[in-house]
């Protein structure tokens, strides 16, 4: 096996186009504006790559939100994602071009594509990253991951390898706003597509709520053991409901079937990011808090003054769980 | 590895030749063989896509001259026919001359151009294939600005090359 | 059907226990325990090998002390272990540890139909190891099982993935990473694990054994380095409300109109 591979002289930050659910799942747009301010600081275009069959409408709508270039391949084998597929066409196309940066939102699909493209072409990859920045004097992208579900942050470059990879986390950065005036560039690269045929797509459709909704979800109510019963916790979807937002749940309360592990938060659950969670009747152990983190504010209700979760909460009241949301179900239920 | 490449609208553009474009020109108009073919650049807000253009059929006998979506002039006697979603330009025959589809999307749409073209020596120089027609010749470039302030389809700063390349050895 | 499985063995949270208010602040020496999602993977090889027969080989690459967690494996009921483990393999990141785990699949003997792994571990979260290996052995991939079925020469693999509920057909010999869902990590009575020690059949694989050179392993092996590790800023810690009910959802509505989440009452524009 070769050394791994040395490459200063490639140019460009390329952004992996992922449209599925495209309306919802916005993280590639997010990704196309921060690439963007990344590649004015190393004086390179921002090039999306839109991989599929008849999509013209999302190298439009990629255009409309800051791609300088659009790298279009059109072929009835990309019309669904497929990771084997994918990866040879993408790393025939890097080796082409030779982009220095390569980003992707780190999506279920994108968390098992990234791996096997930079395995393909032998260089580094971080994960599910939670900022990214360059050193322009050094080509450097600086990849900010998370490990032990974000109780750690570590900084990480590709020193050498091209080109740099990284998966990023969906939330992290703000959108471009469309621009129907916007013109780019597109690439048709004559490049072979062959489907994989070790692995057939036998059926695919699509899940019923919950999934996507939790870590999308503006606001997120969790509920502890604290909460006492599954009557007491099924309460909790009242709030969620006046508050637009969804029900989380600790390992406790799945255990006790009050609620289903889709709506488990934590080390072996769900990682969400609202602007605002509120928590009630959960300690605040670490299994659980590694889950909620990066919420904006915590507002955490907790019999125990000491308990943990309120060294993390902005607002922590101590009291009943289950009195205070009663009284509050009510008074939000009279002013709505 | 070879590539082609054009210029991509953020809320209209023509699919001819596989590739997207908010405008183009085929052909010159000054040119020997006379047949030009332009697809105006749409500006947001503006709906109804612009073909101006001189047709000729095998054998090089002129057709048709259209400005703007209008028929000006036609010794041929084609049909235009007008639907919801475009236009179809049929010879009296009821073989396709053109036929422009629109498809409409959440914030811009595509119109896919298909035709059966020649030049006034006879030569093909459009024919309908998958999605969008093919197009052979030379002068096939890409604008992204409107030109119908002129009316001609010649050395506007509007044209951008449509290229055809190789990468390099990296 | 031969069944490769890799685990890992990671440092535990501080452990806390269901009837505990209070975290333990104090670690004396970090427990070690087999990464949840690599239980999993595990409990799925054994699942399968009970119905279709064969062999199940587990595999770590780690510190000699990961010898534990393949004991805890063969007591499980995994066939044989393979600890690859060398001071030159420290500091690999997952571009050099799937180099090096692929090596040492490709050296058993026969070489596996399957390799499951468990789709994540606890402490680095990548999630990167198991579609390397597949990369560099050539292997198609299923990654996030829910469901693994064996059809003909094939696997029937369910997946959920970004909103849409997935069934793969696989042709072995295949990698599949797998979820939480797919099944609950056995328990082992600790008699078992003392079995373990007598009957277990443990192989031990370093550089050399495995053909390799020092730069593609470890840290040379590496293309990603760490600038810096550190804790997220904390935040600032909110303050602490006491009170009577009425005064304590008091204050949340105040904290829910500041944040706009609702309209502040009686206020018009």
């Amino acid at each position: 096996m070769k050394k791994v591979g040395e490459n200063k002289s490639a140019k460009g930050i390329w952004v992996f186009g992922d449209y599925r659910n495209y309306f919802q799942n916005r993280v590639t747009l997010q990704l196309i504006a921060k690439g963007k301010e990344l590649a004015g600081k190393l004086g390179a275009d921002l090039t999306v790559l839109v991989l599929g069959h008849q999509v013209h409408q999302y190298a439009m709508e990629y255009v409309a939100h800051g791609a300088d270039v659009i790298m279009a391949v059109d072929h009835p084998a990309l019309k669904s994602y497929q990771v084997e597929t994918y990866s040879r066409v993408v790393a025939d196309l890097v080796r082409a071009w030779g982009p220095q940066i390569l980003l992707a939102g780190a999506t279920a699909f994108g968390r098992e594509f990234f791996p096997r493209l930079a395995k393909r072409l032998r260089t580094g990859l971080s994960a599910d990253c939670v900022a990214l920045d360059v050193d322009a004097q050094e080509g450097w992208l600086i990849q900010t991951t998370p490990s032990f579900g974000g109780e750690l942050l570590a900084d990480v470059i590709t020193p050498q390898s091209r080109p740099q990879m990284a998966t990023v986390h969906p939330g992290m950065f703000q959108e471009r706003i469309h621009d129907a005036a916007a013109v780019g560039r597109i690439i048709y690269p004559d490049v072979k597509v062959e489907a994989d045929e070790r692995v057939q797509l036998v059926r695919s459709k699509p899940e019923q709520g919950h999934r996507g909704e939790l870590e999308d979800a503006p606001v997120v109510v969790v509920g502890g053991w604290g909460m006492g019963s599954r009557e007491n916790f099924q309460r909790l979807f009242d709030l969620a409901e006046y508050l637009g937002g969804e029900v989380g749940a600790t390992r406790p309360v799945v255990t006790a079937g009050w609620a289903g592990e889709d709506r488990l938060l934590g080390q072996t659950g769900r990682s969400v990011k609202p602007r605002l969670l509120i928590t009630v009747g959960t300690s605040g152990a670490l299994q659980y808090t590694t889950g909620i983190h990066g919420a904006e504010t915590i507002i955490a209700v907790n019999r125990d003054p000491n308990a943990p979760i309120f060294k993390i909460s902005d607002l922590g009241l101590v009291g009943d769980g289950r009195s205070i949301l009663a009284l509050l179900l009510e008074t939000l239920k009279k002013r709505l | 590895m070879r590539f082609r490449e054009s210029l991509i609208s953020a809320h209209h553009n023509y699919l001819i030749n596989q590739m997207l474009t908010p405008g183009f020109i085929l052909g010159q108009a000054n040119g020997e063989d006379e047949f030009w073919l332009l697809a105006d650049v749409l500006l947001p807000g503006e709906k109804a896509p612009c073909l101006s253009g001189r047709f000729y059929d095998g054998k090089g006998v002129f057709l048709l001259h259209m400005q703007g979506c209008e028929i000006i002039e036609n010794p041929g006697n084609c049909i235009l026919r007008a639907s919801a979603e475009g236009f179809r330009l049929l010879c009296p025959s009821g073989e396709m001359l053109l036929s422009l589809d629109t498809e409409v999307f959440a914030n811009g749409f595509l119109t896919r151009v298909q035709g059966k073209l020649y030049d006034k020596k006879g030569s093909l120089r459009m024919e309908p294939s998958f999605e969008s027609a093919k197009v052979f010749g030379d002068n096939h470039r890409a604008l992204y600005a409107p030109v119908r302030s002129q009316n001609k389809a010649s050395d506007s700063h509007e044209i951008f090359p449509l290229d055809r390349g190789e990468t390099p050895d990296l | 059907m031969n069944i490769a499985v890799c685990i890992k063995q990671v440092p535990d949270a501080p452990a806390i226990r269901m009837d505990k208010e209070r975290m333990s602040i104090i670690r004396n020496g970090v427990e070690s325990i087999i990464n949840p999602l690599d239980a999993v993977a595990l409990d799925a090889a054994l699942t399968l090998k009970k119905k279709q027969g064969g062999k199940v080989v587990v595999l770590t690459m780690g510190p000699p002390q990961s010898e534990e967690a393949l004991r805890e494996a063969l007591a499980a009921g995994a066939d044989e272990a393979v600890l690859v483990t060398d001071i030159r393999f420290a500091g690999a990141d997952t571009l050099a540890t799937s180099h090096t785990l692929a090596r040492a699949i490709s050296r058993l003997a026969p070489f596996p139909d399957l390799i499951v792994c468990g789709r994540q571990s606890i402490d680095s979260d990548t999630g990167h190891v198991g579609p390397q290996i597949a990369e560099e052995l050539d292997l198609p991939q299923a990654c996030g099982a829910t469901e693994i079925h064996v059809e003909g020469s094939s696997l029937i693999v369910r997946q959920v993935s970004d909103g849409f509920l997935n069934t793969f057909r696989v042709n072995l010999p295949a990698l599949v990473t797998v979820s939480h869902e797919l099944s609950f990590p056995r328990y082992l009575p600790f008699g078992e694990i003392e079995r373990a020690f007598s009957t277990g059949k443990i192989t031990r694989w370093g550089l050399e054994e495995l053909g390799l050179e020092e730069h593609e392993v470890g840290f040379q092996g590496s293309a990603t380095k760490v600038l810096r590790l550190y804790r997220p800023p904390p935040k600032q810690r909110g303050e602490v409300a006491t009170g009577s009910t009425q005064e304590l959802v008091e204050r949340i509505i105040r904290r829910l109109e500041s944040l706009s989440i609702i309209d502040e009452e009686g206020g018009g524009e």
